[in-house]
């Protein structure tokens, strides 16, 4: 689900019927909602959406283990796989 | 507010307005045989949408033996965030934990809209109607144990995760996008974990091979015996893509070289890739250890049952007060 955009209308059977012209006229919609901008509540501190502490150990590309591999494998004596490896 | 399907005859066909079985003035028949076509068509169901019976009740019991193996797999590592080496190694850890609680609540959100009340499936894992999967009912005896449960029983689990995300029932297919995602760090943080042990010192070596060799069963457990594709209903409904052989060898073929280019040696004698079969061979896996296990007769069934009751019974103050003040100010 992604936010499609904004739309203008006097009410919810309106405002689906524009929706429908704006971000459904193409077949690039399957669903689409409408709710009204006051009923919207937001989320938006930085510091909690983007906190400024290390947390690499979250995304996959905090482990990087290419020199303890090469480490392991000089060690155990099995030939270097082909295969791509971090 | 207007249903979005009452906007269907003006979208383009197969764009998801055009699902006849939603059509309530058909005989149930015809609805199901609309529905069958759709899905071997490979199209998606949405929560809204009407199905058949089997199929809700067959989607229900698989996301909620999913979402109960979430709740209840957090317990073994949980134990070994106070004993983590390092305080990276905690943070680590401790979020990994998160993570896994936290696909347990999306996944008992899919449940629910299925038709089961989150309290009646609480209710059901803690009187053991219900079960979690096989490898979370072992104790963890060492920091070995961590790194083979985040390495290979995520690998293991992710095989299968990662064909759901292609799954006919479509918020559970969006959900496990997220999961397979957390699921890939999970990853990267036990093989961390592993390859940090071998080549740390000789104990620290002979800890990580003692925790594979204990795992290795429960591991080749994990997906289930064989059984026949034409047999197997949650395929009929493409409700998951691969039979329990075909991850078990994915999972073989991925993961033993990664174990083997350690050094680290696997128990079963057996074990090999048959070149000409295309298949690796590997001795029967003990299919009386599962059913025990599953059943709750594992070595740490009980205790893990218990401190889930304990911890529901504890938290039960919040949910009342949550829950119960519309009720108390009606």
């Amino acid at each position: 689900m992604v936010h499609g955009g904004s739309v203008m209308a006097p009410d919810a059977e309106l405002a689906l019927h524009y929706a429908r012209e704006m971000f459904g006229r193409r077949g690039e919609s399957v669903r689409l909602w409408v709710v009204r901008r006051a009923d919207v509540k937001v989320l938006d501190d930085p510091d909690l959406l983007q906190p400024p502490l290390d947390r690499s150990f979250k995304k996959p590309g905090g482990y990087v283990m290419r020199d303890k591999l090469v480490v392991a494998r000089a060690r155990s004596g099995v030939a270097k796989r082909t295969a791509t490896d971090r | 507010m207007t249903d979005p399907l009452a906007l269907a005859p003006i979208l383009p066909p197969g764009s998801g307005g055009a699902r006849r079985f939603n059509e309530p003035t058909l005989t149930d028949d015809a609805r199901q045989a609309a529905f069958e076509a759709h899905i071997a068509a490979g199209g998606k169901v949405e929560a809204t949408d009407w199905m058949p019976d089997e199929y809700r009740a067959s989607v229900l019991r698989f996301v909620e033996m999913h979402a109960n193996s979430e709740l209840m797999g957090v317990l073994p590592e949980r134990e070994w965030i106070l004993r983590a080496p390092t305080l990276r190694r905690k943070l680590a850890l401790t979020a990994k934990v998160q993570d896994e609680a936290g696909h347990a609540q999306l996944l008992y959100r899919v449940a629910e809209d299925l038709g089961k009340p989150r309290e009646a499936m609480y209710d059901d894992l803690l009187a053991g109607k219900t079960k979690f999967h096989n490898v979370f009912h072992y104790p963890t005896r060492s920091w070995g144990d961590v790194g083979v449960i985040a390495w290979l029983v995520d690998a293991a689990a992710i095989v299968a995760q990662q064909a759901l995300r292609d799954c006919s029932y479509a918020p559970y297919a969006r959900t496990m996008r997220k999961i397979c995602w957390e699921e890939s760090v999970h990853i990267m943080h036990g093989r961390d974990i592993v390859v940090t042990l071998v080549n740390g010192t000789p104990a620290q070596f002979a800890m990580v091979q003692e925790a594979l060799l204990r795992w290795w069963g429960p591991l080749m457990q994990m997906h289930g015996p064989r059984t026949p594709r034409e047999k197997d209903r949650d395929l009929h409904w493409r409700i998951k893509a691969k039979t329990s052989e075909e991850l078990r060898q994915e999972f073989l073929g991925i993961y033993v070289p990664r174990i083997r280019e350690l050094g680290l040696t696997l128990p079963d004698p057996e074990l090999r890739y048959d070149e000409e079969a295309r298949l690796w061979r590997y001795s029967e896996p003990d299919w009386d250890e599962l059913r025990t296990v599953v059943t709750n007769h594992g070595p740490m069934s009980q205790v893990r049952l218990d401190f889930r009751r304990l911890q529901r019974a504890e938290t039960a103050w919040v949910r009342a007060t949550i829950l119960g003040a519309p009720v108390a100010a009606a």
